[in-house]
């Protein structure tokens, strides 16, 4: 069953689609992760997870954007998340990324924030983007880069504490 | 995705949680009233909890409704159903705005969520986990007829499990009758305790 109004969005080896009941597992065991949680957040016991991700549907449904699932084209199995965040609090609504343990290393979060990144640009109309990321995770930072985007400031985030405010290009920047 | 059903009682509609009430849950949630609740909250927890209200109705098919008044549409709190990971048993919920408190509406919006519940959706059980502080919430959990069960697990072991009664008890039963006169007949108490409530 749908849980939001999120499109289907799709790039040369990706699909991103609204968020399912069967990709929690997957997002559980992420944010369980000691390994990867800490650029998303504290590490989550499953029942926190689960807040989580039913704060991400209501997201949806508040703002018409969100954390969209990163599915693998064949097997719509969730490899991860890409999408735009702008709780209350948050700077700037965020271009965010994260790709699950066996995932990473091809690519996949560029191609998928890329394709977020145009959807906010073209579809929602966003003239500026952001992305906020810990200074001690250099794998976003590298990606971050690599997207285009450049270091601004570095501020006291509501919920991650002490974090950098990176940019991207703008939409006319990217055409 | 889930279509959340408008509930009406005589002086209260129950709609779905709109991105245009989160205001004035927020200034609930973020003030001493939501200290049993895990409050109070800093304005991202509030809006992350509200996202999460929304978000529970999409995952579980229930959740929790937005009170309104029916003859202004002024919010006043909130009531349903609320079942997040973790919490042992389906819990019926409720709370209501400090500045709204003493009408009677959580006993009104409560015992037509807890109707819908039985009635609609089949559930022969309910659960409100109280903190055993909360001395309103617990006399409000007894007006509706419910109990404390010594013997279900809690959510958190520092809570206070009371069972509502089965469907079949409330079937023209003495508890039910009651109710609904006291709904039907909620008047202003005639003497009311001078001064604030403490929240």
């Amino acid at each position: 069953m749908t849980l939001t109004n999120a499109p289907r969005l799709t790039s040369d080896r990706l699909c991103l689609r609204g968020p399912e009941m069967r990709d929690f597992d997957a997002f559980a065991e992420f944010h369980a992760d000691p390994l990867r949680a800490p650029g998303f957040g504290p590490v989550y016991r499953r029942d926190e997870a689960w807040r989580w991700f039913a704060c991400n549907i209501g997201h949806w449904h508040i703002h018409g954007y969100g954390y969209f699932i990163i599915a693998d084209q064949q097997s719509d199995a969730a490899i991860g998340l890409s999408g735009i965040w702008n709780p209350e609090g948050w700077p700037e609504p965020e271009l965010g990324w994260v790709v699950f343990a066996g995932h990473e290393g091809q690519g996949i979060a560029f191609e998928a924030a890329s394709r977020a990144r145009q959807w906010a640009y073209g579809d929602l109309g966003f003239a500026t983007l952001t992305s906020n990321i810990y200074g001690s995770n250099t794998r976003s930072i590298a990606l971050a880069r690599r997207l285009g985007a450049v270091y601004e400031r570095t501020y006291d985030n509501v919920y991650m504490g002490e974090d950098q405010l990176w940019r991207h290009p703008e939409p006319g920047a990217l055409t | 995705m889930t279509a959340i059903p408008v509930l009406h009682t005589k002086r209260l509609e129950l709609r779905a949680p709109e991105a245009v009430d989160y205001p004035d849950f927020k200034a609930t949630f973020s003030s001493y009233r939501a200290r049993f609740m895990g409050g109070p909250l800093n304005a991202y927890e509030a809006w992350m909890l509200y996202a999460a209200e929304i978000g529970h109705w999409q995952i579980r098919g229930f959740g929790m409704w937005m009170v309104h008044l029916r003859d202004t549409g002024d919010t006043v709190g909130m009531a349903g159903g609320w079942f997040p990971a973790k919490w042992p048993e389906r819990e019926i919920a409720w709370i209501i705005w400090p500045d709204r408190a003493g009408k009677g509406f959580a006993l009104e919006a409560t015992s037509r969520v807890r109707h819908h519940f039985y009635q609609d959706k089949g559930w022969e059980t309910a659960v409100s986990y109280i903190d055993p502080k909360n001395l309103d919430s617990i006399r409000l959990a007894e007006r509706l007829g419910a109990q404390k069960d010594h013997d279900a697990a809690t959510v958190d072991g520092s809570d206070a499990c009371y069972r509502h009664p089965a469907p079949s008890a409330l079937k023209d039963s003495q508890i039910a009758h009651g109710i609904e006169m006291e709904i039907q007949n909620y008047i202003n108490p005639l003497f009311k305790p001078k001064g604030w409530a403490l929240d």
